[in-house]
């Protein structure tokens, strides 16, 4: 236990120092390229991810709708922020705007909890990418709330002790703090009654409901927890590309989020972040390795690659290295 | 004059064309012992269910301490004092010991839905690791369920069967899958429990029946055929002729 404590704070320092260490071993441009393009965004997506693997490895469901559960706190965010173009509602500062962009991704996840609370396995799956791809669709069409297909822009988010929020050390520390912190959670969060309840009803749901639990509050609940953490993502996510549109909400950005989460592991919710991590290194670098119009190609190969040598992602792959080394003398 | 615990008056289970419990009627006193023999196929199992409230009967009527229980849901007849097993052992494999015990006993108290952790202190967690010692599964707390003996699983359901300080407890075949060397363990834990604890076990297995019982109801076909003490039972001829005369 005490170890753990130990390599899980060790490991954090150096996630804190990294943007300082990567000039040691790339050039100024590229460190700064990667601490920006790279790190930042795959937290981000780590952090969308990281709900969908919340609820796959506690409770036994696969949700596609968690991207669309981040735009709605990235669209909540763009529509009520003061200076964000066009105008559509403004009259708030960050401040304001952004909890009030997280309490309605925490709503629309409770939401997509209750519509699905009697459904499982492949009809989960079904009802939740429905659910995403209406949502998608309603705001992709409306203009008078979303601007249709163009979306909304110069969400360009606050400024923190004189610091720039985009600027890509701050905003690499305020992703990885904001990981941290939900990732802290979740473990918290697993070791309350809620939380061994929800990996009662993953395990046995009749019997959960035979000691006098409710399953459906507990599972709506858990979406509810679900959609606070993508609704995080999503606010990350909108300042990070100065704005929002349908386009990171359709069926390819919400097909993403559940391929990071395989190729990182369903079995713990830390394989968002390795999944994120692998993915935007190939999204990056897909010109270079390959060809940029081939990324797709790419990206489905490296899935293959690990789901055939690992069934449980890249985190399965680690244990099993671990029990390897572990057996020889 | 003592209510009964439960009061079976007519029940009745039909599926579709198959009648599976016809017109059982019986009391059992607070308390006492009973066991419910009969082969397979006997009717014991959906008894049992109908009584758990899994399935309503399709006719007659079952009152608990006097109070009418047929319409109820499973989780209403938990809250008013029933605790049950399972045939097949229904557990969370990928919890530990003690969490399966302490979701048990967080299950009928007014904050079983929480956010917050229990503390060092918590009472629920505090009876959970009673419950442990009472099952002999205290040097096992920290082990997933997975990772336990099929003895040790049956322990275990029995232990959160407990979790709610039933007034009824419900065991169907506690016995079932066991070794012999389990056996005497499972009688002994059954031989604890306290009389202030109403107790009805459905049995095939006569070894396990007999000694853990005041009196044994016999079922075959769906009905009740006989009723009698457990050293009454093994003379009986009709039950010789079920168990010995093919039966089966």
């Amino acid at each position: 236990m005490r170890n753990t404590i130990l390599w899980s704070l060790l490991g954090l320092v150096a996630l804190l120092m990294l943007p300082w260490a990567l000039p040691f071993v790339l050039p100024a441009n590229e460190a700064a390229f990667w601490t920006a393009n790279i790190l930042g965004r795959a937290l981000v997506f780590g952090i969308i991810a990281m709900s969908l693997t919340f609820l796959a490895t506690y409770g036994g469901f696969i949700s596609l709708a968690q991207m669309m559960v981040a735009g709605i706190a990235g669209y909540t965010l763009a529509i009520l922020v003061d200076g964000a173009v066009p105008h559509i509602l403004g009259g708030f500062g960050y401040g304001a705007a952004i909890p009030l962009g997280l309490l309605a991704a925490t709503l629309m996840g409770l939401l997509v909890g209750a519509i699905s609370v009697r459904t499982r396995d492949i009809y989960l799956l079904m009802i939740t990418l429905a659910l995403a791809m209406g949502v998608f669709r309603f705001i992709e069409t409306n203009i008078a709330w979303f601007n249709g297909y163009e979306g909304i822009r110069n969400v360009v988010g606050p400024t923190l002790f004189g610091q720039d929020f985009r600027n890509p050390l701050v905003f690499y520390h305020i992703a990885l703090a904001t990981a941290v912190l939900l990732y802290a959670g979740i473990l918290y969060l697993v070791r309350t009654p809620f939380g061994l309840v929800l990996q009662g009803i993953r395990d046995n749901p009749r019997r959960v409901a035979a000691l006098g639990y409710s399953v459906g509050l507990h599972r709506i609940a858990a979406f509810g927890v679900a959609g606070f953490i993508a609704g995080c993502g999503g606010i990350l996510s909108t300042i990070y590309n100065i704005g929002i549109s349908p386009g990171s909400i359709g069926l390819g950005a919400t097909v993403n989020v559940l391929i990071m989460s395989v190729i990182g592991g369903l079995g713990h919710p830390v394989g968002a972040f390795i999944g994120s991590l692998i993915y935007t290194v190939f999204d990056t670098f897909a010109a270079t390795i390959y060809d940029r119009d081939r990324f797709n190609t790419l990206i489905g190969v490296v899935f293959l690659a690990i789901v055939l040598v690992s069934p449980d992602g890249a985190i399965g792959i680690g244990a099993r290295l671990r029990r390897l080394l572990a057996r020889r003398p | 004059m003592t209510q009964p615990a439960l009061r079976l008056a007519g029940v009745s289970r039909r599926f579709g064309a198959l009648q599976a419990v016809r017109d059982v009627s019986f009391d059992v006193m607070p308390g006492e012992r009973r066991a419910v023999l009969g082969p397979n196929g006997a009717g014991k199992t959906t008894l049992f269910n109908t009584i758990c409230g899994d399935y309503p009967p399709t006719a007659g009527s079952i009152a608990l301490f006097g109070e009418d229980i047929t319409g109820l849901r499973p989780h209403r007849r938990t809250r008013m004092g029933i605790g049950r097993t399972y045939q097949t052992s229904l557990l969370f494999n990928g919890l530990t010991v003690l969490d399966n015990l302490f979701i048990a006993v967080r299950g009928l108290r007014p904050n079983r839905f929480s956010f917050l952790r229990p503390a060092r202190g918590d009472a629920g967690l505090a009876k959970a690791r009673e419950l442990a010692e009472r099952m002999r599964l205290s040097h096992l707390l920290g082990t997933e369920v997975l990772n336990l003996s099929h003895g040790q699983r049956r322990q275990l359901e029995v232990g959160m069967a407990l979790a709610g300080d039933p007034r009824l407890l419900m065991l169907d075949e506690p016995a079932a899958g066991l070794s012999p060397g389990d056996r005497p363990e499972l009688l002994r834990l059954l031989r604890e429990l306290p009389r202030t604890l109403t107790l009805v076990l459905i049995e095939h297995d006569m070894d396990i029946a007999l000694p853990a019982a005041d009196i044994v109801t016999v079922m075959k076909d769906g009905e009740v055929v006989v009723e009698a003490t457990p050293d009454r039972i093994a003379q009986d001829p009709v039950v010789q002729a079920i168990y010995l005369g093919g039966g089966h």
